[in-house]
């Protein structure tokens, strides 16, 4: 696949804080990928460096398929994460500025404005007022806005939050839509479970410092160990004893197994101790959420694997 | 530059269909028409009054009622004069149940004692008894001429005294004489300076507006999203010329408003005084002010979060327009003098200063026109790039007012 954007070894730092610390990816043709990481870890000030809305002070930011110097804003579209619109203006007014902005011809936006208000649900309310929409309504108004004028490269800073369940499916399947045409998109997000059903490719970060990087299926075979959870009241001590077992945790009645790197499920499940209580079992890879949660929260569960590839 | 040009076209049109704008535009210019009708409409009731017209019959024993006949002609007041016999105890029943009624009684009386007794109606017009006053000199001449006095004497004794002041030394150092003898500026600079100090005011206070604009994409959190279609610097730029464009709308409907209310009420040919060189002079130092001002309110604009949360600083800032109102006594008491000077070199009072100055000075003191313009035009130059400095590190600060030690740290960044 083409690549649309290359960052390479960005380095930032406020006052005395390094907040970067040599971030490197590439964002492709047709592609999502997502940068996972919990508050403060770099992931605005990642996308703010890319739109050149800060400078880094170390490290490059390449756009491919642009040839003259600076950012091909035109080419762009920017959902930022502290995001509004002007309040008292009409929606149809703001939309046109915004394409005008990105040299969009007018007559093709308000076509497409139309089209997506209505994809929307916000159809005739191309004449009122954005102050009086819904914060919902307004979220909505704004993800237009960045892709009306029909980006190549399409950056969403936590495009989710503030959403409910029905529009996030909207906003889903539109940014799914989207790739599917060749748009390249890079996202951040903190919704684990969103990120996990629509990214190719994710990017997590940590203290400015890359942790994991590659595609979907490799990050869960590589980080995401299989973990076994048996409801049912048991002896923590015999659950350590099973073999491969990396670590328990007890939750109640139930009880987590952490199974080793190379476990193989189904030879694993049979050699389970008959005395082993169980009213329920269910065995799976653990989910990004928790992936997330555990290197936000430093519990570093898959420290030996985040240290090979950090 | 073309950026910046959609900027400017967005924030007129967005002014242009904000009812609040809208109502300013308007209501600005109406109300100052208003208040010069509401001014007239006292002046049109004391004319009334004045004119009301009183009836004075005249009990003349003395001969004088042709020549205060030929006063009334004179003076143009509205006073009936009738002769009559009556005497003064009927007078008094005569007045009863009338009105704007008067009867005066010229006897030896007024010769020897100078009285004159006066009856009016109960509803007379207030003005009446000074209107009177006027018979007081063909009355006192009659009274000059019963103790047989010569006319050239007469002359001299109803000539005032007057004092008149000579001053010794170089004509010109006396600025007051001066003035006296060329009775104020002419018109051709009057007119036009009053022009072009109305269009700055007009185009600055206008302007201010780009404090409350510099802030608005921060208030609405939408300064990311136009960052990620221009730069900060095309931003501002927009905004500068935005606000001229809407401070010259500002301008232009109140003078269609107020031009036509003005000739009507004031009945003036201001048009063949103000098409004159020196508009072009004066409309360039206006243009000046109005850029020097819009870089420091858009840069200091951009660090505020709300124009209702502006710190001291800010609003120190925002006062410095006003600044030129304190050179206004001082120029107007000596337009070439110390004070007069200061206020040239100043850039913030210099383009108010300067107009006023051009305005009352015959001769132009054109070595110091072009310093004032060239420290006028570096300043605007230094503040538009620290505004833009300041721009582009503010707008960014969502939510809270940067301190001046922070706008001091971006301005050396």
């Amino acid at each position: 696949m083409e690549v649309m954007l290359t960052v390479e070894g960005l380095e930032k730092s406020f006052k005395d804080k390094k907040v970067l610390k040599g971030i490197s990816f590439e964002v492709r043709k047709g592609e999502i990928m997502a940068i996972l990481g919990p508050n403060g870890a770099g992931k605005s000030t990642t996308i703010r460096n890319i739109m050149g809305i800060m400078y880094p002070d170390k490290g490059s930011v390449t756009f491919h398929q642009h040839n003259g110097k600076g950012i091909p804003r035109e080419k762009i579209g920017y959902l930022p994460e502290e995001r509004g619109l002007y309040k008292n203006v009409n929606v149809m007014d703001i939309l046109l500025y915004l394409a005008d902005l990105k040299d969009y011809p007018l007559h093709k936006a308000k076509e497409r404005a139309l089209m997506y208000l209505k994809k929307f649900d916000l159809e005739g309310k191309e004449k009122i007022s954005v102050e009086e929409l819904s914060k919902g309504m307004g979220q909505k108004v704004q993800f237009i806005s960045s892709i009306i004028h029909e980006p190549e490269l399409l950056i969403l800073d936590e495009p989710f939050s503030g959403l409910d369940p029905v529009s996030q499916e909207l906003f889903k399947e539109e940014i799914r839509s989207l790739a599917d045409n060749g748009t390249a998109i890079l996202l951040s997000s903190h919704q684990m479970n969103l990120v996990e059903e629509m990214c190719d490719r994710l990017f997590m970060i940590q203290r400015g410092q890359k942790v994991i990087y590659g595609t979907l299926n490799d990050v869960k075979t590589e980080y995401a160990n299989f973990k076994c959870t048996i409801r049912g009241l048991n002896n923590r001590h015999e659950l350590e004893n099973i073999p491969e077992v990396v670590r328990v945790e007890d939750k109640g009645e139930s009880s987590i197994l952490y199974l080793e790197k190379d476990v193989d499920p189904g030879n694993w499940l049979k050699q389970l101790p008959d005395k082993i209580n169980i009213h329920e079992l269910n065995i799976n890879r653990i989910s990004l959420h928790e992936i997330f949660i555990d290197i936000a929260t430093d519990k570093n569960l898959m420290k030996e694997g985040s240290e090979v590839l950090a | 530059m073309r950026n910046s040009m959609k900027v400017a076209k967005w924030e007129i049109k967005r002014n242009m269909k904000n009812k609040t704008f809208l109502i300013g535009l308007f209501l600005t210019p109406i109300l100052i028409v208003a208040f010069m009708f509401i001014g007239s409409l006292f002046n049109d009731d004391s004319e009334d009054l004045t004119t009301e017209q009183v009836t004075v019959l005249v009990n003349d024993q003395l001969n004088t009622y042709d020549s205060l006949e030929e006063t009334i002609n004179q003076t143009a007041l509205n006073l009936e004069l009738k002769k009559t016999d009556i005497s003064e105890g009927d007078a008094q029943d005569a007045l009863i149940g009338s009105e704007n009624t008067a009867y005066i009684f010229i006897d030896q009386r007024a010769l020897e004692q100078g009285i004159v007794p006066v009856y009016t109606s109960e509803e007379i017009n207030p003005y009446f008894m000074d209107q009177i006053q006027v018979f007081e000199t063909p009355l006192k001449s009659i009274q000059l001429e019963n103790l047989g006095l010569t006319d050239e004497q007469l002359v001299m004794i109803s000539s005032n005294i007057s004092f008149e002041k000579v001053v010794s030394g170089d004509r010109d150092s006396g600025t007051e004489n001066n003035s006296e003898e060329s009775s104020g500026p002419p018109l051709e600079k009057i007119i036009p300076g009053i022009f072009a100090g109305f269009v700055m005011l007009s185009i600055v206070f206008t302007g201010m507006a780009i404090f409350q604009s510099a802030s608005q994409e921060k208030k609405d959190k939408i300064a990311e999203i136009i960052l990620s279609s221009l730069t900060p610097g095309e931003l501002m730029n927009g905004k500068i010329i935005g606000y001229f464009v809407l401070g010259l709308i500002q301008t232009v409907v109140s003078i269609a408003i107020l031009l036509p209310a003005a000739i009507w009420k004031i009945d003036f040919p201001f048009m063949e005084y103000l098409f004159v060189p020196e508009l072009a002079l004066y409309l360039f130092i206006a243009i000046l002010g109005y850029l020097l001002f819009a870089a420091i309110f858009v840069g200091v604009g951009a660090t505020m979060a709300d124009i209702s949360t502006a710190g001291n600083f800010q609003g120190f800032v925002m006062m410095l327009p006003f600044a030129t109102f304190i050179f206004i006594g001082p120029v107007l008491g000596d337009p070439s003098g110390l004070w007069a000077q200061v206020g040239t070199y100043i850039p913030f009072t210099s383009p108010g200063v300067l107009l006023l100055r051009l305005v009352l000075l015959d001769h132009w003191p054109w070595l110091e026109i072009i310093i004032a313009l060239a420290i006028l035009l570096v300043s605007i130059v230094l503040f538009m790039k620290l505004a833009g400095k300041i721009f582009k590190v503010g707008i960014l600060l969502y939510g809270k007012n940067a301190s001046v030690k922070e706008i001091w740290k971006w301005i050396r960044a």
